[in-house]
């Protein structure tokens, strides 16, 4: 593939990543304040957040006790900073600190 | 979050901090990987600018070492992504009726920029305005990763090994904040029972399969009027 041939692959790919995002803003246009648009901009965001969460875990890749350990007490850092301070920052540079290190200072 | 005082720039700033630690060592990673296919090394931060999705041009990667056909490469992405789908349901109300910044906006809405979209009260004052700044600062955050990785791919000695913790702590802070202004919580051990279930059943199609769960659960609870109940 030369050069002008990947920038059209790029396209192609950038247009379809563009449908899948803009296709409930066409398919709803006509709906100004519905019900259900409230309850899908209320519910469904924290719903999703467990999901992304969730999913975040699985791309940690947990494989052996210890790695298992680290990543439970680095969420829990996130948690428990979170609970108490509420700055977004910190708990989430602490908890990434943490598994930082611990993967890479001890090898977990 | 949190309003402080401060123009809609800094704000921007402040709460796409998070995203940056995330997206430039992930960008790294894809600009390091594209380099592999022996393109001058401008594609990769170009991929971004272009595709501007993260799992998407990882698996380009693959599609392009195996010469798939454009329609190939449009369907995949297709399905892939298709989770996007779901995204703008909650943040429709928010984005602006018409223009250049409500289609930038649709085009860059990521996981992680409908994260920190959605932890925000609605109807801010500046809303516009923070919205593309946050959009556009995560879009940098990532086309930059993505340079990095590609022209610096022999030179660089940076360890990027357990950033990927970032994006998890990130959904995790995001979900704390949303839960403290959530009416009904129980919809949160739906999501989390779903996401157990698709991860033991279909992991390889996790994200669309359980978001679509929780979609369906909140419209049966709607259909069932469970909202007047």
């Amino acid at each position: 593939m030369d050069n002008a041939q990947l920038f059209g692959f790029f396209v192609v790919m950038g247009i379809a990543t563009f449908i899948t995002r803009a296709l409930p803003f066409v398919a709803l246009a006509q709906v100004k304040s519905h019900y259900i648009l409230d309850l899908f901009g209320k519910s469904l965001p924290p719903m999703i957040m467990v999901v992304l969460v969730c999913f975040g875990l699985m791309s940690l890749e947990i494989e052996s006790v210890a790695r298992g350990g680290l990543s439970a007490l680095a969420f829990l850092i996130v948690i428990i900073l979170h609970a108490y301070f509420r700055h977004p920052l910190l708990s989430i540079l602490a908890g990434t600190g943490v598994y930082v290190t611990g993967i890479q200072g001890f090898g977990l | 979050m949190k309003r402080v005082t401060g123009s809609d720039f800094l704000e921007a700033l402040r709460d796409s901090a998070p995203v940056m630690f995330g997206y430039i060592p992930l960008g790294t990673a894809f600009g390091v990987l594209f380099q592999s296919l022996g393109y001058h090394w401008i594609y990769a931060p170009l991929a971004g600018v272009l595709i501007y999705a993260g799992s998407a041009q990882f698996m380009a990667i693959g599609l392009l070492a195996a010469s798939v056909s454009y329609a190939e490469a449009f369907f995949a992405t297709l399905v892939l992504n298709s989770r996007h789908i779901f995204y703008g349901l909650s943040v429709m109300s928010r984005y602006p009726a018409r223009g250049l910044s409500r289609w930038y906006l649709i085009f860059g809405l990521t996981d992680e920029t409908y994260s920190l979209i959605t932890a925000r009260p609605p109807e801010s004052p500046g809303n516009v305005r923070y919205l593309v700044y946050l959009t556009g600062m995560n879009q940098s955050y990532w086309v930059i990763g993505c340079a990095l990785g590609a022209s610096l791919q022999s030179l660089f000695a940076f360890d990027s090994r357990g950033f990927e913790f970032c994006l998890v702590a990130l959904f995790l802070v995001l979900l704390i904040e949303q839960v403290r202004t959530m009416s009904k919580r129980w919809l949160l051990a739906v999501a989390l029972s779903a996401s157990v279930l698709v991860y033991l059943l279909i992991p390889k199609q996790f994200l669309l399969v359980a978001i679509g769960l929780c979609l369906v659960t909140l419209v049966v609870y709607v259909r069932t009027g469970g909202e007047h109940g």
